[in-house]
């Protein structure tokens, strides 16, 4: 099939009634998760996958790749109005944002992130689209092999940029892994770590773990002080629209910001909101205004949100194309696709080209959706901090306990969900991430998988890790990716060894 | 000494021994397959267990020693998180993470709504008291509202409890 025969089987899925409905109430819930502060992507998804159970796989993904574009698009109003921002992205968003909202400009700073986000998410899907395929053919030809260091490679990248601290992240990857090896082993039918429960042969399921780390937390988190001071709100004074002078300045940033995003959060896999740090970084050092940056630049707003987003949307390309996560919300995207019974990888261009080409083709309408939505709608969506936060607390519990239950109609799921939430408290104290558990969780039984089946091929020699091409350089990635931080030691111990000389 | 290094060193010593008796249970819990197999079910348990022991040492030695430059020029880098305040309701916390547990302890004995309703109460009893007859509005509609949507629209079932002797 073609190009242009592969668009038209999308947009034939993805504008049927029901698809365009479901995509719609994606952007919607996305949006006003985004909104809300503490509730992330990440929370919100996994929030809402009970939704999708009744739904087929198309439709479930079509909603929940709806609420991670509206999530990232949400997270900027607060950050620009009030200060605060409503998930980990847009932190960076709120130097300039809320300095130009001070000034009076809220109306083009909302534009310039509005603007940003559908430039940056339409390129990622377009790039999605163009090389997406090329790179599911490519990955068709992967062994076991190939697929166990790919993963090892994607865990390492991922977490190794997840976390403030390298060790703390990827022992977070580790417990994840190690959760994972709860239950039953599917080959030798032998159980582990069951402690003689019989629920537990299952294993953990990762909804249970990802509820409690991230939503349970955060209501712990907001119970420790419930009275914080509660900001300033400002008002949007005159139009949103940009004038010709904020498009003069944003068109370089939103250029700059959706490359830097796609290639740093997307592909290399370091996740929105690093992508957002390391965009405003090159702000700093690229941008022709760079002294007003903190004072309210519109750059500074153009060029994050664009970063966000492209990020977003090149993580969706790990996801759909190779079936690793790239992010710790296409984690859980994989995770709920799992447990619809479908496994995203190469093979699903080939088998379920529908399923890829109408998510392809949903992407698209939810960012005109969402341009619609948020540009002239955002007043209203500034209403929704006026729920308040005590409110909104019990209903995170409340909604947490209802897509715990409703996965396995298993009361001991709910407990150990409350366990986890106290557990993700202390992770979060501790700055420990979070996601790389998520991460280590969904990907731990397919590592395993892919490791025995390998040995299996080798009967038994490791060398077929390393004498294999293409797995030989996914593990050397994955071993720079650890180790560069140090690389610099190995310099000053050289010197000190062999003299000034080397140092020369 | 501050009250942020001392959790550190903390959790750094908790990690280390959960991972210790992780890599122990690898030798002790996992029976042998009937069947050999090239690999059996406790080498990759036994695999994660050493990466997590070597792991929280080094969380351990940072802990006690001290974070490098280098590590702490990367966290400014990537610092998107910022830290928690250190001050702790604990009444609050600990009596909402009471009724979390016996939420989840009369979720099925009492059905989805009442119980619904119940947690929802004492939550907002709990927090802030002020708007109580608005809140016990909210909270009719939440937990009936939510109980029929997942029963009749989404067709997921939630447990009715007493409410099934009416056929709801």
């Amino acid at each position: 099939m073609n190009f242009f025969d592969n668009l038209a089987l999308g947009f034939g899925v993805a504008v049927t009634p029901m698809n365009l409905v479901l995509a719609f109430i994606g952007v919607f819930l996305g949006t006003i998760i985004g909104v809300l502060p503490g509730i992330g992507p990440m929370t919100g998804i996994a929030l809402l996958i009970p939704i999708t159970f009744g739904l087929e796989p198309t439709s479930a993904i079509i909603l929940m790749a709806g609420i991670y574009y509206g999530a990232m698009y949400g997270g900027s109003t607060t950050s620009i109005l009030v200060n605060a921002p409503g998930e980990s992205s847009s932190v960076v968003t709120c130097f300039d944002g809320y300095q130009m909202a001070k000034k009076g400009r809220a109306g083009p700073a909302l534009a310039a992130a509005a603007i940003g986000s559908f430039i940056a998410g339409t390129f990622a899907t377009l790039v999605l689209m163009l090389v997406g395929p090329a790179v599911a053919a490519f990955a068709l030809n992967f062994g076991p092999p190939e697929y166990f260091s790919l993963m090892f490679a994607g865990l390492t990248v991922v977490t190794s940029l997840a976390g403030r601290s390298l060790v703390k992240a990827l022992l977070s990857t580790t417990i994840g892994l190690a959760i994972a090896t709860i239950g039953i082993d599917l080959q030798s039918g032998v159980p582990r770590y069951t402690f003689r429960n019989p629920e537990l042969l299952d294993g953990l399921e990762f909804l249970v773990v990802a509820i409690g780390l991230f939503a349970l937390s955060e209501v712990i988190v907001n119970l420790c002080n419930m009275n914080q001071a509660v900001q300033e709100r400002l008002e949007i004074k005159g139009g949103l629209w940009m004038s010709k002078e904020d498009w003069k300045r944003s068109i370089p940033a939103f250029t700059r910001g959706t490359l830097s995003g796609f290639f740093v959060g997307g592909i290399a896999g370091a996740g929105a909101a690093v992508a957002s740090f390391v965009s405003y970084g090159l702000e700093k050092k690229m941008c022709k205004y760079k002294d007003e940056l903190g004072q309210g630049a519109i750059e500074g707003v153009a060029a994050p949100e664009a970063a966000n987003n492209a990020a977003a949307g090149g993580a969706m390309i790990h996801l759909l194309c190779l079936g690793i996560p790239g992010s710790g919300t296409t984690a859980i995207m994989l995770g709920a696709l799992l447990m619809i019974g479908l496994q995203p990888g190469p093979l699903l261009f080939v088998q379920n080209p529908q399923f890829v080409w109408g998510l392809i083709a949903s992407m698209y309408i939810g960012n005109v959706m969402l341009l619609v939505l948020n540009l002239p709608l955002v007043g209203m969506w500034v209403k929704i901090l006026d729920i308040p936060l005590y409110l909104l607390m019990v209903f995170i519990i409340l909604f947490s306990f209802l897509g715990v239950y409703t996965m396995n109609n298993s009361v001991q799921d709910l407990f150990l969900m409350v366990g986890f939430g106290v557990i993700g408290y202390f992770l979060r104290r501790l700055d420990i991430p979070a996601a790389p558990i998520i991460l280590g969780m969904v990907l731990g039984d397919l590592m395993e998988q892919a490791m025995r089946q390998s040995l299996m091929i080798s009967d038994g020699s490791l060398a077929i890790f390393v004498t294999r091409p293409i797995s030989l350089f996914l593990l050397l990635l994955a071993v720079i990716s650890i180790t560069n931080p140090y690389w610099k030691y190995i310099g000053i111990g050289w010197r000190k060894l062999f003299g000034r000389s080397a140092a020369a | 000494m501050s009250n942020d290094v001392k959790e550190n060193r903390i959790a750094s010593v908790v990690l280390l021994l959960f991972s210790a008796t992780y890599f122990a249970m690898a030798f002790f819990t996992i029976g042998q397959p009937a069947s050999k197999q090239i690999l059996g079910p406790d080498a990759f348990p036994k695999a994660i267990g050493i990466l997590m022991i070597v792991l929280s040492a080094a969380y351990v030695a940072q802990s006690f020693r001290g974070m490098s430059k280098e590590d702490e020029a990367r966290a400014a880098l990537i610092g998107a998180d910022e830290k928690l305040s250190s001050y702790v309701d604990v009444k609050t916390v600990g009596i909402m993470l009471g009724l979390m547990l016996i939420y989840a302890f009369i979720f099925e004995r009492l059905g989805y709504p009442i119980s619904t309703f119940l947690m929802f109460m004492a939550g907002v009893l709990v927090l802030d008291r002020r708007h109580l007859v608005r809140d016990a509005i909210i909270g009719l509609v939440i937990s009936f509202g939510l109980h029929f949507a997942f029963t009749f629209l989404l067709r997921v079932q939630l447990p009715a409890g007493p409410l099934s002797w009416f056929g709801l």
